[in-house]
């Protein structure tokens, strides 16, 4: 197995020239991913997520996601054969999902029970890490151990004593990518700013304030929704940061959905940070800068 | 009631019918022009899609102009179009404005259903049963007309003539009330669009599809009215969508509509294998269909950040080297100007005129 290696400036400048102008940056990146990954393998694992809830009316993924692989054979030449993991919970079970995908592989048939059974519970442990407070990378080093390749590591960042609690909305591949976020969360960290992560929020919760709001139809971008409308109600929450990928469909609408109904009555301080592959480090630096600064302001008045 | 609904093309024609039939006053916004996009892109979203900034206008200058409710379809797809009268709505009314909203498709069709109880002009089933015909009656009639303009621009011996008597004849067909007075609206316009002179002497026009996101290809104000210009340089140009399609789709009353929504989901399946909720199949398959037809070439209009026509973009390019058809990209948002748009116009033109002279020598 090969995985991509992390986001780097090779990885960006690949993608951009090989995707469509104007689409997100995430989708850009992803081009790099595959272009750095392609002469390495046999096979190229691309997922195509449709649906990731079971229940719950119409949610589905944004188009883009849904209609990754088309986009990645339609735009590249010389890919090996594409595997296409799609995930459709609505239609089937992931079980059944990964049965059809384990059929396509070539070699040795036998094994799917048992190594579909260490895969969930593998990813249990990992959502328990992620809610415990870790980033992706860290939690997958704890939970694959010496086999997990998980970037590199980033300062703890719960320094203790300090007083300003921050929260960090957004998808994961835009927060977490410490290339295309500039390190956020450990520029916070060293702020002397404690993060608390989307992934932190358990889902009853993020359904309970959901509630509270029209239906939305994007999986992703209901839980952006649910989980700022939370942290907006939450008394240790200091100041809540949203990070959206510029292009990106969703958040432009589900972003102006927080600012119009989920802000509507909190006193909470709320950042919107957008970025994209222009994004200057000394943007992020100077805005993380001033947001921390006013907030610890008015937490001393 | 004074009701009001975003523009898009000629749908304010049989729209208008529509609610008129139910008794409402409809105000009407002027087309939308720069000014509409330049006051929608203030209130909107960064970088939401075009469409939205234009819709967010073309409200803005209703109210002005003492609407007092602002209807508009919604609906949980994975485009984002199904949201605009949700935040556009909240948007108006966070910027002071007063006005009731009808949500089709939100709103339950109960609720919509009876919206129209206090001005209905006979009992509420008569009048709907009514107004839709009237509704349907009329989107053919823009249809028709349309579609006979198309074929005769290229010809025109006048330039400008074709547009002249379009124009007036939907004048005519807005103007015309009951399905008498309709149809024969429908008849003289036909009449004036056929008392266009043609020169026929040695022309042989080009023939080119245009495709893409349906509001930027059916919005002459969006898309620079790219079927005039083209028309006008001597090319048919024929748009895979029309305002009756998209009004009629989603009814499933028209079986011819969605026989071919059928055939061109089939026909696009090997390069998009789901349904993304935009018009992608209708691309992708309107494309291979160009093709196949001996067109010339195709138009791929999108407004900027576009999600399903991004993706189309994507592989596009594959289609244009598999069916050998050549493809022009235009990205449309608010900054796109007159001039770019019809340098590309004409260079692609000339491309395609250059390719048809190689291929038949």
């Amino acid at each position: 197995m090969a995985v991509s290696g992390p986001t780097d400036e090779r990885l960006l400048k690949l993608g951009v020239r090989h995707c469509v102008d104007d689409i997100c940056v995430p989708v850009k990146l992803f081009f790099g991913h595959v272009l750095d990954l392609k002469d390495r393998v046999d096979y190229l694992f691309v997922p195509r997520l449709v649906s990731v809830e079971k229940s719950g009316g119409d949610s589905y993924t944004c188009p883009k996601l849904m209609g990754l692989p088309d986009m990645i054979k339609g735009a590249l030449d010389g890919l090996p054969p594409v595997i296409e993991f799609r995930l459709d919970l609505k239609n089937h079970s992931l079980k059944h999902t990964a049965r059809t995908v384990a059929r396509s592989l070539p070699g040795r048939g036998g094994g799917f029970k048992a190594s579909f059974r260490s895969a969930v519970s593998t990813q249990a442990l990992y959502q328990r890490e992620l809610l415990g407070g870790a980033d992706p990378a860290g939690a997958m080093r704890k939970v694959l151990g010496e086999n997990g390749d998980g970037g590199r590591a980033r300062p703890a960042g719960r320094a203790a004593g300090s007083s300003v609690n921050i929260a960090l909305v957004g998808h994961d591949y835009l927060v977490h990518d410490p290339f295309i976020s500039h390190d956020l969360p450990g520029r916070l960290a060293s702020l002397g700013a404690n993060v608390t992560f989307t992934t932190q929020v358990p889902q009853e919760a993020i359904e309970r304030e959901l509630a509270l709001y029209p239906d939305i139809s994007w999986s992703f971008e209901k839980v952006l929704l649910g989980a700022t409308s939370h942290f907006l109600r939450r008394d240790d929450i200091h100041g809540v940061i949203i990070v959206m990928g510029f292009a990106c469909g969703p958040d432009s609408i589900v972003g102006e959905i927080i600012s119009r109904e989920v802000r509507r009555d909190s006193a909470t301080p709320v950042m919107v940070l957008v970025l994209d592959e222009h994004t200057g480090e000394a943007g992020v630096a100077t805005r993380a800068e001033a947001f921390v600064d006013m907030v610890r302001r008015s937490r001393g008045r | 009631m004074k009701v009001a609904f975003p523009h898009m093309g000629n749908a304010y024609i049989s729209l208008s019918a529509l609610l008129e039939g139910m008794g409402a006053e409809v105000v009407m916004p002027p087309r939308p022009t720069r000014k509409t996009i330049d006051l929608g892109a203030l209130h909107a979203p960064e970088f939401v899609c075009l469409p939205f900034k234009v819709n967010l206008g073309d409200n803005i200058q209703a109210l002005d102009m003492g609407a007092d409710t602002l209807a508009m379809v919604s609906g949980m797809w994975a485009c984002r179009f199904g949201y605009y009268g949700r935040v556009q709505h909240q948007i108006l009314k966070d910027s002071g404005y007063e006005f009731s909203s009808i949500l089709l498709g939100r709103d339950s069709l109960a609720s919509v259903y009876n919206a129209f109880g206090g001005t209905a002009p006979g009992s509420l089933p008569v009048s709907w049963f009514n107004a839709i015909r009237a509704f349907r009656r009329k989107a053919l009639a823009v249809d028709e007309l349309e579609a006979k303009a198309r074929r005769t621009r290229p010809w025109e011996s006048s330039r400008g003539a074709t547009t002249r008597a379009l124009g007036s004849a939907l004048v005519g067909l807005h103007a015309a009330t009951g399905s008498a007075r309709t149809r024969d609206a429908l008849a003289d316009g036909l009449c004036m669009l056929d008392a266009v002179e043609l020169d026929r002497s040695g022309r042989r026009p080009l023939t080119v599809t245009i495709l893409g996101e349906l509001y930027v290809v059916l919005e002459p104000a969006l898309n620079f009215d790219i079927e005039r210009v083209l028309g006008e340089m001597g090319v048919t140009a024929l748009p895979v969508l029309s305002v009756y399609r998209w009004l009629f789709r989603s009814l499933k009353v028209d079986p011819r509509i969605t026989l071919d929504e059928k055939r061109a989901t089939r026909l696009a399946r090997p390069y998009i294998a789901l349904d993304l909720g935009g018009e992608e199949h209708m691309t992708i398959a309107g494309t291979i269909r160009a093709a196949r037809n001996g067109h010339d070439g195709v138009i791929h209009l999108y407004p900027f950040t576009c999600m399903p026509e991004n993706i189309c973009r994507a592989i596009l390019p594959r289609l244009e080297t598999e069916y050998d058809i050549p493809v022009l990209n235009l990205c449309l948002d608010e900054h796109a100007s007159p001039a770019g748009v019809a340098t590309r116009l004409e260079a692609f033109v000339d491309l395609l005129r250059q390719r048809r002279r190689r291929v038949e020598s």
